[in-house]
């Protein structure tokens, strides 16, 4: 029962963040399984979607549930629990400054004490090996070009291997090598079919044609919605002007 | 004037309530059955020892060498010309230990550590660091407090009875060029001075300091939001804050001993 349930659901969704990013009367449903990127110009409302999809905002009103949970109503041992199934990589790599990049990456595993040493060094490596950071496993955040920070970002983010990803700002920062990394990660979870992706992003860029879908927002509204080749269709002129032919 | 009063009683309310509310979730945390956790905190509160304690080490030595000499010198000078010359041990006792040792080293720990723990916090907020944590399930007080607060303590407790011994002994000896009171005499005296409870005020104020420092510390870290420019803004109210309730804490800690 629980694994037909959407992998997100926000409905009427209403928010802001500090900053002013706001949200108005959103509802949206991501299903299992499905890949799709939210775009939009800065304060368009796609990041403030993003983090309350992914659990990390109080909404002023609206529904939002998550792995067919309300994040919110939530007990705070269901809250950990929910959040060991949902990954999360932020605009800016937030690695922790004082710790190596191995430490980073094994944080959640040895916070949540998930494994023994051995076992946790070991799946460790293999992530930082899968995103190509290995030979930074013992240099700390300062150290890295942002470029492979964010790719730790991504390691440390699937170290539960969670159900759904949040990546926000899918490829601020990263370097030709860094976008061929996800998108083979991208190709590898579509082939696959068993995580859900939600990526924002400002720009057009290569990787949206691997989404199922795509939202563009603009003034804390959705005011475009479609697949990657139907949105060169949208009247709107915004969207025309980004993906028009 | 009465609006002015009001405003400032309620702010100063609000800042007891949330500083107390942290400590709270603190204790909680520490006292928590989850194993969740347990082991990141532990690697974070040795960190934290040997940061506040074992680094502090050098600092206290000097300052408390300097303090015990000043003290010595001037009480060991000046009673004997008014016939009090056996109460020296006495004013040791009284203005180092149970005084000058918690109160300084409280200062110390402050400048360096206390500091350092309001400028980690807030650059980590800053740079998204915390909401990272938030993320991944782990908990800012578990993982970030918590840690801190234990460890402040038991460095603070540790360095305090250090600066005590210090500056009662490396003082007196380093007094000894000026003074004619044999050493063995001197330590006697001090011995017969000091009280059970002389020892149990100074291991009560350092806690109490150790505590003070890590959770004001952490409160204005964790205030920073959005800019980096916060981030000295809350470093010297912690640290104004922090230096005015130890001094507080320590009126009221002495008037329940000895008044």
């Amino acid at each position: 029962m629980i694994k037909t349930q959407p992998a997100v659901e926000l409905e009427h969704v209403s928010a802001s963040l500090e900053r002013g990013e706001r949200v108005e009367d959103v509802s949206l449903v991501v299903q299992r399984a499905e890949s799709v990127a939210l775009l939009g110009g800065s304060g368009s409302g796609k990041t403030v979607a993003l983090r309350v999809a992914a659990g990390l905002e109080e909404i002023s009103s609206g529904t939002v549930r998550l792995l067919g949970e309300d994040p919110m109503e939530l007990s705070e041992d269901e809250y950990v629990n929910l959040r060991r199934r949902v990954g999360v990589v932020f605009d800016r790599p937030a690695l922790i400054s004082n710790m190596s990049v191995f430490s980073n990456v094994a944080l959640p595993l040895r916070y949540h004490t998930l494994g023994n040493d051995r076992q946790i060094e070991e799946r460790v490596l293999e992530a930082l090996r899968e995103w190509g950071v290995e030979a930074f496993r013992d240099r700390f955040p300062a150290e890295l070009a942002p470029a492979d920070a964010r790719l730790v970002a991504m390691a440390r983010a699937l170290m539960f291997d969670p159900e759904i990803l949040f990546i926000d700002e899918m490829v601020i920062g990263l370097d030709a090598w860094g976008v061929a990394r996800l998108r083979a990660f991208f190709e590898k979870m579509r082939a696959k079919g068993v995580k859900t992706i939600v990526a924002s992003a400002s720009a057009p860029n290569s990787l949206l044609q691997l989404m199922d879908r795509l939202l563009f927002f603009r003034e804390g509204r959705i005011i475009a919605e479609g697949k990657p080749s139907e949105l060169s269709k949208a009247t709107d002129p915004t969207v025309q002007a980004l993906f028009g032919t | 004037m009465v609006g002015w009063i009001g405003r400032k009683t309620a702010k100063g309310v609000a800042y007891a309530s949330d500083v107390l509310y942290l400590a709270y979730l603190s204790f909680k945390e520490l006292f928590a059955g989850s194993p969740r956790g347990r082991g990141e905190a532990l690697r974070v509160i040795t960190r934290q020892v040997i940061f506040t304690g074992v680094d502090a080490l050098p600092a206290v030595s000097l300052i408390a060498l300097l303090v015990g000499f000043i003290v010595i010198i001037q009480a060991g000078t000046t009673l004997p010309r008014v016939g009090a010359g056996p109460l020296l041990a006495q004013i040791v006792v009284l203005t180092i230990v149970r005084e000058l040792g918690p109160l300084i080293t409280a200062f110390i720990v402050v400048w360096r550590s206390g500091t350092a723990i309001s400028i980690e916090l807030g650059n980590m907020r800053v740079g998204h660091e915390l909401a990272a944590l938030q993320a991944m399930g782990i908990s800012l007080t578990r993982f970030i407090v918590m840690p801190r607060m234990v460890g402040a303590i038991v460095a603070t407790l540790c360095l305090t009875v250090y600066f005590d011994f210090v500056a009662v002994v490396g003082g007196f000896l380093a007094a000894k060029i000026q003074l004619t009171i044999p050493l063995a005499v001197y330590f006697g005296d001090i011995a017969d001075s000091l009280s059970l409870a002389d020892l149990l005020i100074t291991v009560i104020k350092a806690g109490l300091f150790g505590f003070t420092i890590a959770i004001i510390c952490s409160h204005h870290g964790l205030l920073v939001e959005k800019s980096v420019t916060e981030v000295p803004q809350q470093t010297t109210r912690a640290m104004l804050n922090t230096v005015t309730i130890c001094l507080m804490l320590d009126i009221v800690v002495t008037a329940g001993f000895y008044l």
